[in-house]
């Protein structure tokens, strides 16, 4: 458990360290990156609790939705829609939900210890 | 067993170390810039100045308002009415609400090429902008009071454009040519800029010649319209560098 959250430190402050800014008009697409990125990793995470944990799906779920969001904001543009507040809202909603399983997962596993 | 759960492990940091700097270059990227400080020696010096400058000219001022006060104080009931309206005389004429007399420079708008035969005449009308320039220039060039023929510029006369006609404080200019009376204390050297002026070139391109004389004893008349201060503020702040 700690080594994920040890390598998001590291990834931060590696970020942080080199300095480099992306344009305001691509904001939107690292954002929702940023978002989809987050999702992935909550999702994984609440996964390896249930047991049902898969290398492939974790990976391929990281890259997928990453570029199926950024490719709804650049459709967006095109657009004129909005539409990267769909994904927005999809992996905001997602993210409540995985985080809230994981914490009833938790909860559970206490629980379990305390009785035994 | 433990090879696939050192592969796991090391998928993970990986997602992570990348989420990690994914949120840290979104975090760089929307974070603004603090406001520096970017002026540099030169810039702070010039400003420093111009300070220096309003700090003299506002002691001038409370000198000049400290010995009017004195008047009025000192002196009896007759006596500072005197003085009252010597201040309001003076203010006037500040204004340019009073005739004004002294020498300058008269100014003459011609049409160009007038004698010319062979080309179609024609009727060039002085537009505006090119009063609007050449009295801007008039001004950096020194120049005090300016009278366009019987209109007086004060420092809020409108110059403006109504149905083909140029108007200078509500009042329609008549045709070319028109002479401008411009008062300065040094009628020499602002003729020597009206001469090499960049307004000549541009009354120029609308058919239209600037000559200008020296004069001795010009009379500007007084501006007649009401001064409307109504919605008019002080600017506090004033920009650095140039």
């Amino acid at each position: 458990m700690w080594l994920p959250a040890l390598c998001l430190i590291v990834g931060l402050s590696l970020g942080l360290m080199t300095d480099i800014t992306v344009p305001d008009q691509y904001s939107n697409y690292l954002s929702i990156a940023v978002l989809a990125a987050l999702d992935t990793i909550f999702g994984g995470i609440r996964a390896h609790l249930e047991g049902l944990f898969n290398e492939k799906v974790f990976l391929t779920g990281f890259f997928f939705n990453i570029i199926l969001a950024a490719l709804l904001a650049f459709l967006g543009v095109q657009l004129g829609v909005d539409l990267y507040l769909a994904a927005v809202f999809a992996f905001g909603v997602r993210l409540f939900q995985n985080i809230a399983i994981i914490r009833r997962v938790l909860i559970d596993k206490k629980q379990k210890n305390v009785e035994m | 067993m433990i090879l696939l759960k050192f592969k796991r492990k090391a998928l993970i940091s990986f997602v992570c170390v990348l989420t990690g700097f994914m949120i840290a270059i979104q975090f760089q990227s929307t974070q603004k810039p603090d406001i520096r400080e970017t002026r540099d020696v030169w810039e702070i010096r010039k400003q420093l100045q111009t300070e220096q400058k309003k700090q003299l000219l506002l002691y001038n001022q409370i000198t000049e308002s400290e010995r009017i006060l004195e008047e009025y104080s000192e002196k009896s009931e007759q006596e500072q009415l005197n003085t009252l309206k010597e201040s309001t005389e003076v203010l006037k004429e500040k204004a340019g609400l009073t005739e004004k007399k002294g020498k300058g420079l008269l100014i003459t708008i011609e049409p160009l090429f007038e004698n010319e035969s062979e080309r179609v005449e024609s009727y060039p009308s002085i537009t505006p902008d090119l009063l609007n320039r050449l009295i801007n220039e008039l001004n950096t060039y020194g120049a005090e009071d300016i009278a366009i023929e019987n209109e007086r510029i004060i420092n809020l006369t409108p110059i403006r454009y109504v149905n083909g006609k140029t108007y200078v404080n509500n009042h329609a200019l008549p045709g070319i040519p028109l002479k401008l009376k411009v008062l300065s204390p040094n009628p020499k050297r602002l003729l020597d800029y009206v001469q090499v002026s960049e307004s000549k070139d541009y009354f120029a391109i609308e058919d239209l010649s600037l000559s200008a004389e020296i004069k001795n004893g010009l009379v500007l008349p007084g501006y007649e319209g009401v001064v409307d201060l109504e919605g008019i503020k002080v600017k506090e702040q004033a920009e650095a560098g140039e």
